[in-house]
């Protein structure tokens, strides 16, 4: 407004975000003049409101609404007319050598990990961890930044070799972080509202470096789910630049942000083409589909107009579903006559209201419950593993860790090994 | 543990000169897409320029631009009431952004350019 069409403009930001604007309003190349009422201004009675127009500037301790007039009156400095757009310089690729303690505290006061301990990125370790890629280190993957408007960071193969060593991945999980990496999304939006995401893998790879696709997938008894949700979550932290209170301000946080709920899809048990092949791959492709929301109900059991109903009222900000279902669940809906996930999306959208390309339905379980997980999650993004797999295949360990498999039943007849 | 030194990588990423920007509003679920999101670049955020203040606000037309944030409509509202009350002679003219409050408004932009003076827009929060 003040460059291209010339208005004088006094914009209003409430006080809890006066650093955060301030510093945005510098690095985006003006000193624009910003007032700030106290914090919030949303869900207040009105009767604040007005003592706010009456009252202080927090921030500055200057009347509010003389210093909205002076913005837009009082005449330009010359530090306002010509601004300093500052320039972030670029960081060695290496951090100064130090002993493995002193490295340890280094990175978690810094910000650079998500409170558990690390497996610290050395030349030797993230050099094994490129091996699980032909790709070269020095390719960029792209740009991300958890704050939309911010100055994205750019990051490279290695880079993503090196949060991977952090989180404790081996090479075989690295062609899913690249693709991960490669869809350019935060696992952790800038948002005051507290989003969740959700990861599913899809295709041959799952089997191949162990992921859990059955019982109890989205607990935590599975190397490679929890490496590589995790691995998400270092990587917004360091590639998107989360700081809590200054660039990350989810009020209340979420405990997703941990994990992302990552999991494999149970293409085997489920009677519904696999979600990847539904945005246009193939079967025999590999892939990594994210998801974006708030809200995980997980106890859900029932037909489909009970499914319908729990989602038209969960409490969201958009008209959003995808629902996380055992395959008992999605066998039961092919029983009520639901045949594709087509038909499933019909139905769904005419219960609710909601767009149908924005109801989706993913299954992973183990078939000891029919159980179905409602969320108001968004999808946003498919991205292909393959390119990231070497040509002579996934990098394996010789003997590659796993935890133990879940029990199943050998008879038949119940949930006891033989 | 070990005093031997060790060597580690930098985990950041690097600054990359491209920013966010703000979103078109024929494509406001870009939001949910890196790719299709509007960017700028350092370089184009160079040499622009603030516009010149009014000598007073007395007789002018301001218009006062909610953004969509929970609590920005009613808080205009009493911004409007200010200035019936205590500067009368100032011409206030309500809107709200169209969109959303991450969306681009460039015909709400061009008419405060052709009927307004000035423009108070809020509240981000």
């Amino acid at each position: 407004m003040e460059d291209h069409y010339n208005i004088p403009t006094a914009p209003i930001v409430t006080a809890r975000f006066a650093d955060y604007i301030l510093k945005d309003s510098r690095s985006h190349g003006m000193l624009l003049r910003y007032s700030f009422p106290p914090h919030p201004v949303g869900f207040i009675p009105r009767s604040h409101l007005k003592d706010y127009i009456k009252g202080n500037d927090p921030y500055t301790g200057k009347p509010l609404m003389q210093e909205i007039i002076d913005a837009l009156t009082k005449p330009l400095t010359e530090e306002e007319k010509n601004p300093v757009v500052p320039k972030r310089p670029g960081h060695p690729r290496l951090l100064p050598p130090d002993t493995e303690e002193n490295l340890h505290r280094l990175f978690l006061e810094s910000g650079w990990t998500d409170g558990l301990p690390i497996v610290l990125p050395t030349e030797e370790r993230v050099a094994e961890m490129l091996t699980g890629t032909d790709a070269d280190p020095n390719q960029v993957v792209g740009r991300m930044s958890i704050a939309y408007y911010e100055e994205k960071l750019e990051y490279t193969v290695e880079k993503v070799a090196v949060n991977a060593v952090m989180a404790g991945c081996r090479p075989e999980h690295l062609p899913v972080l690249l693709a991960i990496a490669a869809t350019q999304h935060p696992s952790l939006p800038s948002s005051t509202t507290s989003f969740a995401s959700m990861l599913c893998v899809n295709g041959p790879i799952r089997r191949e470096i162990g992921m859990n696709c059955g019982l109890a997938a989205l607990s935590p008894f599975n190397y490679a789910n929890s490496v590589i949700g995790r691995a998400w979550t270092l990587m917004s932290i360091n590639f998107g630049e989360a700081r809590p209170g200054d660039t990350f301000m989810a009020s209340t946080g979420h405990n997703l942000n941990y994990n992302n709920m990552t999991f494999g899809e149970n293409e085997e048990d489920s009677p519904f083409e696999p979600f990847h092949v539904e945005k246009g791959f193939k079967p025999e492709e590999s892939t990594v589909s994210i998801f974006r929301g708030w809200n995980v109900l997980g106890l859900g059991l029932g037909n489909a107009e009970e499914m319908a109903k729990v989602l038209r009222n969960l409490p969201s900000m958009a008209p959003t579903g995808t629902f996380v279902m055992d395959p008992l669940v999605a066998r039961s809906l092919i029983d009520e006559g639901f045949k594709t996930k087509e038909e499933l999306r019909k139905f769904f959208a005419e219960k609710t209201g909601y767009p149908p390309f924005a109801i989706n339905f993913m299954v992973v379980g183990g078939q000891t419950n029919p159980l179905w997980i409602t969320t108001d999650f968004v999808y946003t993004e498919t991205e292909s593993i393959d390119k990231w797999i070497p040509k002579d295949g996934i990098r394996k360990d010789k003997k590659p860790l796993r935890m133990p498999e879940p029990l199943v039943c050998k008879d038949g007849i119940c949930t006891l090994p033989g | 543990m070990s005093k031997k030194l060790l060597t580690v990588l930098d985990p950041k990423g690097q600054p990359s000169g491209i920013f966010g920007k703000v979103l078109d509003l024929k494509n406001p679920m870009a939001i949910l897409d890196p790719e299709k999101q509007p960017t700028s670049t350092l370089e184009a955020m160079i040499g622009q320029k603030m516009a010149d203040r009014l000598d007073t606000l007395e007789g002018k037309t301001v218009y006062l631009v909610e953004t969509g944030f929970a609590g920005a409509a009613d808080f205009m509202k009493e911004v409007e009431g200010w200035f019936q009350r205590n500067m009368p002679s100032v011409k206030t003219v309500m809107r709200s952004k169209r969109g959303n409050m991450f969306t681009d408004d460039p015909e709400l932009w061009q008419e405060i350019k052709e009927h307004g003076d000035a423009a108070i827009v809020g509240v981000g929060g």
